[in-house]
């Protein structure tokens, strides 16, 4: 497909852990996962803590080391192996791929104005020649974001984590990129703030053409943003379709869990859910076989043995499971 | 609790005053913070009071505080309080009375020293006595204050030797902050270079330099003082005992600060703010000189703030126990090792003076580095 | 039913550098025994400093209201529990009939005393039983809630355990002393959705089976809905509303629970749009006067909204709610 920004193939990242002179280890935090998206879209990536989706994300904006597999990034202008980017070419791509954190706190220099701060990519990466021309781009770049332009003097602190998570947003859009991960973005804020910031990313996903990779725990909040979901467990991608289809129908028992696990706001509607035992196991001590066979209410011995790999059935709805057809059909037979 | 902490700053008050606020760097926020703190700022008063005394010390001093400038007629002699009245009749300028020193059979043969109580000696102002150079530079002869012709003014006393104690004392204040500094400013230069090396690589070299600095603080102090001292030649100067004794203490004083800085660097390297700035294409050199720098500013000053009673304590420790700078010079240590003699205690008791000067000092160092601490600490008025 | 703890005109107030800051304003609650309440509020709503007042338990720069009344109705006659004073007449609510599990569990485990030695200890401090029968009851309890080899936990620390299986731990010691009252201050907000589900479900066994009071902290309507009989709901500091969990869920009557209701992204219609509460919430330090929600209000009916504090108005017997597009309702 020509229209696709992100392509990545087998894509892992490892970690080395136990430092020092004994027991070193590889720490496989995402493993041999396929992941395509669209040039425009709102890409949902969920799981839960320790299932590699932070690291995935960090690995496609090359903050951390991929160790295996490929990824390329095609905008239509520029052709990039994401594998082997390195010196001006990876300097060009800072300026096309973004990150947007998830603590609003943490992710601002308390020691730099709101100004400064929206500036730095500029400044670093060369993009504007004079001081006026960078105080105009921060200018306009603050308007999109909604914040008031009189406080672009001000330091952090004087900011509700709100405003802080907006000046986050202005300062990623900043260098002009077509590619934003949005790791866990809205998780810190309040509710009644959280639903503001979403259409805010929602409306310049739209009016900007970016395409975004907006990593979450939270279901509810994806299903609402995203218009394709990819769901991680372990490091692995286990499923990935676009969002109605996938909650119509999904089709791995781990989504199916995750799903039924949101709480309902129906208080009539109590303990009707299916619910998993156990908890997902450490990344350092894996089981063979199908990752979340442990957990699995549906698992046979094949499960405990081979690793299903992601299927692509044709329709667009990827799944990584050995029974998935025949749970389809049974529930399809149920109903 | 803390954002909302600060806000609260700014109730109450006219928006102007709360912009202020919100437009209040890092360290207009700390001295903000430091400000309302009232130990603190008396002792941060205190401690200018204390070096501005040290610095002009020889324009104070009425009298060369060497053997040079000592008072034959007056050793030993009570501290002499200027006095405003007396059974003769008030005077508007202050005085004191002229001394005469006998020996004979009635004294059992021993100095005596007695006041002429009908002889005033008026306080003069500006007076021109010893050459100095002030600050070091500026040749001098003026002095604040002295005594009319025919006697001389001891406002702390004087020593065995004559040597007038006040004059002695605000020598010795200037003698130990310059321990202080060099020795500080030697291990901070230390400290920043092996600190900042081993906190921004990491890696081995991190491992190695620990290593290193560990080694370095297993080193018990005294025994090494003492080692030292047998190694100071006789011959020295005391400037050379001086600046030695510095880097000395400089050079075994680098260690924890080292240590603190390279944590600091640590934390502060895993902070988003930084990956943003890489995520930008920010350079090495960028991050250190913008986000890593700035960060432990106030660290720093702090710890120097902290580090420094640690020197001046030293020192006099050293020269109390008589491995550091000796008698003719004046430093608080050496000042108080007068003290430690029994005749001290029960017949010149103004000998303690210059130890108030120092606990005075070390306290004043300790709450002003206690109370920036606690400003540039954001975690410290977590009182919620 | 009787009444396990009454809340009367609870007012904190936070004696800070730069002047007094109000967390609770004029709070009043109760609750009856085996009842669960949610207690619901986003950030500076003063849910958790109302929580920790209930076991006296706030900063030493806490400063109560002279009307404030918190009492604790146990089998020996009610305390106030705001007069206590001294930590062995403290002792009947921490760790007596109150006991409080935290957010992050972690931080309420000593990193270097067992599992099994903290519970023992607290056991034994705060009942007459003996050493053997205090580590069976902890074994015990450890295994009710669903920790799998319960006597090898007892012994490990801490660290030792997932998320989950900590959280479990210390519901295990909040429970084992038996205590009338519950409060679990957002219990489940730390843990993933997965693991979020094994301890609501948990929590609702332990209340039909000990049969306690229980006040539930959180943020996260879902949460309320899944475990609470009732619901009060808190902004900056003040109770807008309070009614049974169907009521206040399915029918909000204070603009500030409607528009966070509306605001959560609802799976049932992913067309929906999201509709946040306009604004931010304001600082403790700069509340608003009138009523505090009117700054961000859709509804403001008046003046009156930036004037006068809304008087709790009944909407029904149990249903209460402080706005005044209800007191304008209100004959007069």
């Amino acid at each position: 497909m020509s229209d696709t920004l992100i392509k990545a193939r087998g894509l892992s990242v490892g970690f080395k852990i136990g430092s020092g002179l004994f027991g070193k280890s590889i720490l496989k935090a995402v493993d041999n996962v396929d992941i395509d998206i669209e040039k425009g879209s709102f890409f949902g990536l969920v799981g839960e803590s320790g299932s590699g989706k932070t690291t995935l994300g960090r690995a496609l904006l090359k903050a951390v080391p991929i160790t295996g597999g490929t990824a390329s990034y095609s905008d239509g202008e520029v052709d990039y192996d994401l594998t082997t980017l390195a010196g001006p070419e990876l300097k060009d791509y800072r300026k096309r791929a973004q990150l947007i954190f998830q603590d609003p706190y943490a992710a601002l220099s308390p020691r730099m104005t709101v100004r400064d701060i929206i500036a730095e990519p500029l400044e670093v990466m060369g993009l504007t020649k004079t001081r006026e021309e960078t105080d105009a781009r921060v200018r306009e770049i603050a308007a999109k974001c909604r914040l008031n332009l009189e406080h672009l003097r001000r330091f952090p602190h004087a900011f509700s984590g709100g405003q802080r998570q907006r000046i986050s947003i202005a300062r990623a859009l900043v260098s002009g990129p077509r590619f934003i991960v949005a790791d866990e973005s809205v998780a810190a804020l309040d509710v009644s703030i959280q639903a503001d910031v979403l259409n805010l990313l929602k409306k310049i996903q739209r009016e900007m053409k970016i395409t975004f990779l907006f990593i979450s725990h939270d279901l509810s909040v994806v299903a609402h943003t995203c218009d394709h979901l990819a769901v991680m467990y372990l490091g692995r991608l286990v499923e990935s379709a676009p969002t109605r289809t996938l909650f119509a129908a999904p089709r791995h028992p781990y989504t199916k869990a995750l799903f039924s696990a949101i709480p309902s706001l129906d208080p009539d509607d109590r303990g009707r859910a299916q619910k998993l035992e156990g908890e997902i196991p450490s990344p350092t001590n894996q089981p063979p076989g199908c990752k979340f066979h442990t957990r699995c209410p549906y698992v046979i011995d094949r499960c405990r043995k081979d690793e299903p790999k992601l299927e692509h059935p044709g329709d667009g709805h990827e799944v990584a499971c050995h029974r998935w057809r025949e749970l389809a059909d049974a529930a399809r037979a149920t109903a | 609790m803390l954002f909302g902490r600060k806000k609260a700053v700014a109730a109450g008050v006219d928006q102007k005053a709360k912009e202020a606020y919100f437009t209040a760097s890092q360290g207009q926020l700390i001295w903000a913070r430091f400000k309302g703190n009232r130990t603190a700022m008396i002792a941060a008063w205190a401690l200018v009071l204390m070096i501005l005394m040290g610095l002009f010390a020889p324009f104070l001093s009425p009298y060369d505080p060497t053997i040079a400038g000592r008072d034959e007629n007056y050793e030993n002699g009570a501290p002499q309080m200027p006095k405003f009245w007396d059974e003769n009749g008030f005077s508007l300028r202050p005085f004191i009375y002229a001394t005469e020193r006998e020996r004979s059979i009635k004294t059992n043969f021993r100095w005596v020293v007695t006041e002429n109580r009908d002889h005033r000696l008026y306080m003069r102002f500006f007076v021109e006595d010893w050459n100095y150079k002030l600050l070091g530079l500026i040749p001098a002869n003026t002095h604040l204050f002295g005594v009319d012709e025919g006697g001389k003014i001891h406002l702390f006393g004087t020593d065995a030797s004559g040597k007038d104690i006040f004059g002695r004392t605000l020598h010795a204040i200037w003698t130990s902050l310059a321990v202080g500094t060099l020795g500080v400013l030697i291990s901070f230069v230390l400290a920043l270079i092996i600190g900042g090396v081993a906190g921004y690589f990491g890696g081995w070299i991190d491992s190695v330099l620990q290593m290193i600095t560990d080694a370095i603080r297993t080193v018990p102090s005294i025994p090494l003082f003492m080692a030292l001292a047998a190694f100071m030649p006789d011959h020295w100067s005391s400037e050379t005992r001086f600046f030695f004794i510095s880097i000395i203490l400089g050079l075994i004083g680098w260690p924890t600060l080292a240590r603190r800085i390279r944590t600091h660097l640590l934390t502060e390297r895993t902070q988003e703010y930084v990956l943003a700035a890489e995520l930008s294409g920010a350079s090495a050199g960028h991050i250190i000189r913008r986000h890593l720098l700035p960060s432990f500013t106030s660290y720093i000053i702090v710890d120097l703030m902290i580090s420094f009673p640690y020197m001046v304590r030293s020192e006099t420790a050293l020269s109390f126990i008589g491995l550091g700078l000796k008698d003719p010079v004046n430093s608080l240590g050496a000042l108080m090792q007068n003290v430690s003699k029994a005749d001290v205690l029960l017949n010149y008791q103004w000998y303690f003076i210059p130890v108030i000067f120092f606990v005075a000092l070390v306290l004043a160092f300790v709450f002003v580095g206690d109370g920036l601490r606690d400003a540039a600490d954001p975690y410290s008025d977590s009182k919620k | 039913m009787t009444a396990l703890i009454e809340v009367k005109n609870l007012t904190i107030q936070f004696r800070t550098d730069e002047g007094l800051v109000t967390a609770v304003d004029d709070v009043s609650f109760s609750l009856n025994k085996g009842e669960v309440m949610g207690l619901v509020g986003e950030s500076g709503s003063g849910k958790s400093v109302t929580a920790k007042a209930l076991m006296h338990l706030n900063a030493r720069n806490a400063v109560y209201g002279a009307n404030s009344r918190i009492i604790l109705h146990s089998e020996n006659g009610p305390v106030e529990v705001l007069k206590l004073k001294t930590a062995r007449e403290l002792k009947i609510v921490r760790g007596g009939a109150i006991s409080m599990i935290f957010q992050e569990p972690m931080a309420s485990f000593a990193p270097a005393i067992t599992i099994g030695d903290q519970m023992v200890e607290q056991l034994m401090l705060h009942s007459d039983m003996g050493k053997a029968k205090a580590k069976a009851l902890s074994v015990e309890m450890l295994d009710r809630v669903g920790i799998s080899d319960p006597a090898k936990r007892f012994g490990q620390y801490a660290f030792e355990l997932s998320g989950g299986m900590r959280q479990r731990a210390m519901i295990a010691m909040a429970l084992s002393t038996k205590p009338k009252l519950l409060i679990a201050d957002e219990p489940t907000t730390a843990l993933d959705v997965t693991i979020q589900a094994q301890v609501i479900d948990l929590m609702k066994d332990l209340v039909s089976e000990f049969h306690m009071g229980i006040v539930f902290i959180t943020h996260d309507l879902g949460v309320i809905a899944q475990t609470a009989d009732k619901v009060s709901v808190m902004y900056l500091g003040r109770l807008i509303e309070e009614g049974p969990v169907r009521e206040v869920i399915r029918n909000p009557k204070h603009p500030y629970t409607q528009g966070l209701l509306a605001a959560l992204p609802k799976l049932e219609n992913l067309d929906a749009p999201l509709t946040p509460v306009a604004g931010d919430i304001p600082s403790p330090l700069e509340r608003p006067t009138g009523c505090v929600f009117h700054t961000r209000c859709p509804k403001v009916v008046g003046d009156q909204c930036k004037t006068r504090l809304p008087e709790h108005v009944q909407v029904d017997s149990t249903h209460r709610v402080a706005c005044h597009i209800h007191t304008a309702e209100v004959p007069a």
